[in-house]
């Protein structure tokens, strides 16, 4: 059994993120709750309505608001970045050719993709495919938005670009986003909601204030897993409450030449 | 939609394999021809015979089996890698949640456009070859062209044509569907897209012959 008595309500018009080691089950979750899975027992429900016991036609609907952008962005190697991002249209909408190519173009031109519509997948970058990835995610103007480690493969600078965006468009088109990631810099920037998964099982739930001071030991050692990330964690209890918070070298906690935890605007 | 990607692969099989379907029919014309007249030394048997013998043997075996073997290598490990990079790469999964059904916008196409396409390289193999046949004939000095194509007209059975028809219907289906099945049910990353494209192949190449031999006993 990969996943086992997880019940989690991802808030509405927020970034939801699911976090874990690798194997802990977060992918698996999130397959299920797309309808790429289906789970032995339990219910994903969408506005009330469980997925799994819907029909074809309610699950197309359903369907029809889910945009998702895939660890390894899943683009259609035969198709150019237009077709690609295309595909849901022709997919969901009978609108005519020019209306969809504009929409197209609008979703490119959000994801600063402006031009680069006659280009083939294996002519992209990493950071430049994720980004078609969520182009073609966010066409349908979806009410739900999936993201399985979006930052999986990028330098850091690309993955904080792409953590923006993905914020950005959550709060512009009020998506119910869920993140499926381990990045820590994610965790901190975008995390509304977070939910800690620990072999298949729901271990904590909380947001990107509450994870620094959480006492779980688990989830400790999970984000605390770098001295770097340990040093954050001190300087911010240290802001905070004002107290020494352990008996480490205080010096060595307050080094000015340290990077920042989030690297500052460009 | 499902028209347009069943028009591309009947481009795909049918145009991407014309180039070896048409180097391979004319050079196994010729070379049966060669044989034929070389092991027919006695005279009492008149030239023609080499055409009727290149004739039936190409239209019979040749074009059928022959062609459909190098196309399981050909088409076959196309699809099975096509379909395994898709799968191992998430884009079936893309498709899926998009709400297309991937079997009927991936998978048929290939099978109907194979269908479609493969009687078409099997009966322009069976000229090809005939022809070659007849060029070797000419060129090596065995037979005149006008004996070569009053030994054609002799004895000819359209049941042979219609036999090589139902033989390149069996096998179109047999390769698409055995290479579609083995990578549209891939799982792992490069290394099993391979295997699975390797096992394609020779489980086509061994139910083609299996049923070559199935189909001769049943019809012939």
């Amino acid at each position: 059994m990969v996943i086992n008595d997880v019940t989690a309500k991802m808030e509405p018009g927020k970034c939801n993120l699911i976090i874990g080691a690798s194997g802990s089950g977060k992918t698996v979750l999130m397959k299920c709750m797309v309808g790429l899975l289906a789970p032995d027992s339990g219910a994903i429900m969408y506005d009330g309505v469980d997925f799994i016991k819907m029909n074809g036609e309610e699950k197309k609907e359903v369907r029809k608001q889910i945009g998702m952008l895939f660890q390894g962005s899943a683009l259609f190697d035969s198709l150019n970045v237009e077709k690609n991002v295309m595909f849901p249209l022709n997919m969901f909408t009978e609108d005519s050719h020019k209306k969809k190519l504009d929409r197209v173009n609008e979703v490119l031109e959000r994801v600063q993709l402006k031009g680069a519509n006659k280009k083939f997948p294996a002519e992209l970058s990493g950071g430049m495919k994720k980004r078609v990835g969520i182009a073609r995610a966010i066409v349908l103007n979806p009410k739900y938005l999936f993201c399985d480690e979006p930052n999986s493969g990028l330098d850091p600078q690309t993955s904080i670009v792409i953590d923006k965006l993905i914020q950005e468009l959550t709060r512009e088109y009020k998506t119910t986003t869920i993140v499926n990631t381990h990045d820590m810099n994610s965790v901190m920037e975008i995390g509304d909601h977070i939910i800690y998964m620990y072999q298949g099982l729901k271990e904590w739930e909380g947001n990107n204030k509450e994870i620094i001071f959480s006492k779980n030991q688990r989830l400790n050692d999970f984000i605390f897993a770098s001295e770097f990330l340990r040093d954050a964690k001190d300087m911010r209890m240290l802001e905070e409450t004002g107290k020494i918070p352990n008996e480490r070298d205080m010096e060595e906690i307050t080094d000015k030449s340290a990077p920042p935890l989030i690297p500052p605007e460009e | 939609m499902y028209w347009k990607e069943f028009m591309h692969q009947c481009s795909e099989i049918g145009i991407g394999s014309l180039g070896i379907v048409v180097i391979i029919s004319i050079f196994m014309g010729a070379v049966s021809a060669l044989q034929t007249a070389y092991q027919l030394t006695t005279p009492i048997i008149p030239k023609e015979t080499i055409a009727q013998i290149v004739r039936d043997t190409v239209i019979l075996e040749f074009s059928p089996t022959l062609v459909c073997i190098v196309l399981a290598g050909v088409v076959g490990s196309k699809i099975a890698s096509e379909l395994g990079n898709m799968r191992v790469s998430e884009q079936i999964d893309a498709l899926e949640i998009m709400g297309v059904n991937t079997k009927t916008y991936l998978v048929l196409p290939k099978i109907l456009a194979s269908l479609v396409v493969i009687p078409m390289l099997v009966i322009i193999s069976a000229v090809l070859g005939v022809w070659g046949g007849r060029l070797a004939g000419q060129f090596a000095g065995i037979l005149s062209t006008t004996q070569y194509d009053r030994g054609l007209l002799e004895n000819f059975m359209p049941y042979n044509v219609t036999f090589a028809l139902i033989k390149a219907y069996t096998f179109a289906f047999l390769i698409s569907s055995v290479s579609s099945y083995s990578g549209y049910y891939v799982e792992g990353g490069a290394l099993e897209i391979g295997r699975a494209s390797t096992k394609s192949v020779v489980a086509s190449c061994i139910l083609i012959l299996f049923s070559d031999y199935l189909l001769a006993a049943l019809l012939l």
